[in-house]
């Protein structure tokens, strides 16, 4: 039976409100910005109430609703001057400029102890938006390899080799920021020294 | 299994992607085996949960809400 507009509504209010925080954030972590950010999730759910009558009751709301955002942000807001500001991904794979060295612990220790949840965005945002795309699909949403292949509408293999590859940007640039910081510590503490002796 | 094949199969594993029961129990024995492997899927593991953790870690702006509510009251 045919579902009132009211009753269409109350349905897609109910689907919609509980995926709101990761539609937003996925909408920051595309455009960077948050007024743009904010833009981006009010078009996208005013195109999504516009198509929900196409949309079957039961079968994958939250990445139907990520299909449109990802559409909406590629077809609106990807512009180009974003597109000029991205580094080559030659720039960004260069792995001869970067040797980890650290005392007393692991790399690997050092590196999750001085990570912050800005060095963790800033990373992500820096990476080009294919890489960026399925990496916040995949990595931070949870959606399968499967359903972001859907959803960003590319095959499953190019999900994994661009998930693959935004890994390894992810953590070079996470190694880098964490390298960056020690070094400043050490330096820290060597002007201390210095000063006090 | 060896460190190659492990190395292979990490990221599936990790992602909660299909492995068959066989695969995830040869991966699960040779973690239990090899320190190398293990060290680098515990490290791994450390990482990857902190990037969902703090990515995940934003607030929806109570303007977005309201903005929200507005469009939908206007369908």
């Amino acid at each position: 039976m045919m579902k009132t507009k009211e009753e269409q509504k109350k349905v897609f209010q109910e689907l919609l409100v509980p995926e709101l925080p990761a539609l937003f954030r996925t909408a920051l972590r595309m455009t960077r910005n948050r007024e743009d950010a904010e833009d981006l999730v009010q078009e996208a759910v005013t195109k999504a109430f516009a198509a929900f009558d196409r949309f079957e009751e039961g079968t994958n709301f939250r990445a139907w609703i990520f299909k449109i955002l990802t559409n909406t942000f590629i077809n609106n807001y990807y512009r180009l001057r974003d597109r000029q500001k991205a580094p080559s991904l030659e720039e960004m794979e260069d792995e001869t400029s970067f040797q980890p060295s650290f005392e007393g612990v692991t790399p690997e220790e050092a590196l999750l102890n001085t990570l912050t949840r800005e060095d963790i965005l800033r990373a992500i945002e820096s990476l080009p938006l294919e890489f960026r795309a399925v990496v916040v699909l995949t990595l931070v949403e949870g959606f399968s390899y499967k359903e972001t292949a859907e959803i960003l509408d590319i095959p499953i293999g190019t999900v994994m080799s661009r998930l693959h590859r935004g890994r390894k940007l992810l953590q070079k640039l996470l190694w880098e920021y964490s390298t960056r910081k020690t070094d400043m510590e050490k330096e820290n503490e060597k002007g201390w020294t210095a000063k006090t002796l | 299994m060896d460190c190659k094949d492990l190395v292979e199969k990490l990221y599936f594993y990790l992602d909660g992607e299909v492995l068959s029961e066989e695969e995830r129990r040869a991966i699960e024995e040779h973690l239990a085996l090899c320190r190398k492997c293990c060290e680098r899927y515990e490290f791994e593991r450390l990482l990857w949960d902190m990037v969902r953790h703090n990515g995940q870690n934003d607030h929806v702006p109570e303007a977005l809400i309201a903005r929200i509510e507005g469009v939908i009251a206007q369908f």
